[in-house]
């Protein structure tokens, strides 16, 4: 049995997802995607979901592309400047595993090569929709996550 | 036994209503109908009720984290709670529901100036204890930001106070209760006030000492959890207090009403000012530094210079 305190946490996390957008390394084709998720016309306000330019502020880091192996460094420093708890989505097929990028010289491949991954995004590039859903999906698990831990 | 029951009634006062406890609900209501107006105005649906709560608990609930080269530790830590506490006590001198205030003196429309521009110091102290490049340069745009709309701003507070010849917020308010239409001399001074709140609360327009496309989250860039959660909260407080200044200053207090009435016509006329700051938010974007400086300059301080002669005028043939 989880406390009140607890419970009472897990609603605020899941009602109040605040994200940051990071560029690992993508085509841009998932940065407009992402970009368009934010515009008045899908409304992600409707889910608390907020963009933050701070990694500070942030709770779920979205990170697109695949991970070259210049911005490896600096996506492990964002994510380790992030207060906890905290979740990763990998947006797009690059992230997700490499895709179309995965053979290059400079890359290193999926997100998840550099940091725990919570959530993958199929699509090439996704829809906004789908990037919706998957932070939905991701904040409906929460809980499922907390008691694992 | 008296003693007893005057300290509970005291702490009544200064815990509940209408100290932190109202204030704290007031403010997170505030913020709910702020964003919801803005949504509105974009044509989307918006957040829920309890959305600025929800972001309130999960901020608390969060890590946070002291930079390692913040420069002074102590200082990081304490700022939220200096600039939260100084806009709960200027509170305390506006008269809310009724026309009577928890504290008055003689000047106190000075002090709660002065207790209303400690959280802008406060935000600037945090902008430079984080010592990292964004907020560094947040906390000179909030200074350069703080001298352009603080001084119309002063002004204009000080025509009612001719108009109503007293420098006390509630008999300013008393006054105007007493003749509800010398409310419209102060019609252009109440104007400038609106704009110049904007600046206050560093909103857009004049967001540009947290301009997220600019400087990541401006002096706030290094905060996290519970503080930051704090100087949210701080920030949508120091809206109530200065829409609740705003009211009794310019828009003549409970008009009369006392009690319950008081308190719906104080919350109807809070509204109005949200109203307003939503549609100055939505209808603009964000200016620049020297934009603004040079409007605040330029437009609001002459204009809030005639409005002091268009009082001090007032006073010689009505007082
Ligand atoms: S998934 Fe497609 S759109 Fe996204 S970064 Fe990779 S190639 Fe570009």
């Amino acid at each position: 049995m989880k406390s009140i305190r607890e419970q009472v946490a897990a609603w605020a996390r899941t009602k109040s997802p605040w994200i940051i957008h990071f560029n690992s390394g993508s085509c841009n084709g998932c940065d407009i995607e992402t970009v368009a998720a934010l515009t008045p016309r899908f409304d992600v306000e409707r889910f608390g979901i907020v963009q933050h330019g701070s990694p500070r502020h942030a709770d779920v880091l979205i990170v697109t592309g695949a991970v070259s192996k210049q911005q490896k460094d600096r996506l492990v420093r964002i994510y380790n400047q992030m207060a906890n708890p905290k979740f990763v989505v990998a947006l797009g097929a690059c992230a997700a595993g490499g895709g179309v990028l995965q053979n290059c010289y400079g890359v290193l491949g999926g997100a998840d090569k550099a940091i725990p991954v919570d959530l993958y995004v199929p699509g090439c590039p996704p829809r906004p929709e789908a990037l919706i859903d998957g932070v939905v999906k991701l904040l409906s698990g929460i809980k499922g996550v907390e008691n694992a831990k | 036994m008296e003693m007893i029951k005057e300290l509970l009634i005291q702490l009544f006062e200064i815990l509940i209503y209408p100290g932190l406890l109202f204030l704290f609900v007031a403010a997170l209501l505030a913020d709910w109908i702020d964003r919801k107006l803005y949504a509105r105005m974009q044509n989307r649906q918006g957040p829920p009720w309890y959305q600025p709560l929800a972001d309130f608990v999960k901020l608390i609930s969060k890590e946070t984290i002291i930079p390692k080269h913040a420069v002074g530790k102590h200082l990081f830590r304490v700022l939220p709670y200096l600039a939260i506490s100084a806009v709960v006590v200027c509170i305390f001198f506006i008269p809310i529901s009724g026309s009577l205030a928890l504290m008055s003196f003689q000047g106190d429309l000075i002090a709660a100036a002065y207790l209303l521009s400690i959280p802008t110091m406060c935000f600037f102290l945090i902008g430079w204890t984080s010592s990292s490049p964004y907020s560094a340069v947040g906390a000179m745009r909030v200074l350069t930001q703080f001298f352009a709309y603080e001084v119309p701003m002063i002004l204009v507070l000080i025509g009612p106070a001719i108009v109503a010849g007293s420098w006390r917020i509630e008999d300013i308010a008393y006054y105007y209760s007493a003749n509800p239409s010398m409310m419209f001399v102060n019609i252009l001074g109440f104007i400038v006030a609106l704009i110049t709140m904007q600046g206050k609360l560093e909103r857009v327009p004049f967001d540009i000492p947290h301009a997220e496309t600019e400087i990541v989250g401006g002096v706030f860039t290094e905060y996290s959890g519970k503080l930051y959660g704090f100087i949210k909260l701080a920030i949508s407080i120091e809206m109530i207090v200065v829409a609740a200044l705003f009211n009794a200053v310019f828009m003549g207090g409970s008009l009369g009403l006392e009690g319950f009435l008081g308190f719906l016509l104080f919350c109807f006329k809070v509204l109005i000012i949200i109203l307003i700051s939503a549609i100055i938010r939505s209808a603009m974007a964000r200016v620049r530094i020297e934009q603004m400086i040079n409007f605040c300059w330029r437009v609001l301080v002459p204009i809030a210079m005639l409005q002091l002669i268009i009082s001090i005028i007032a006073r010689a043939f009505h007082g």
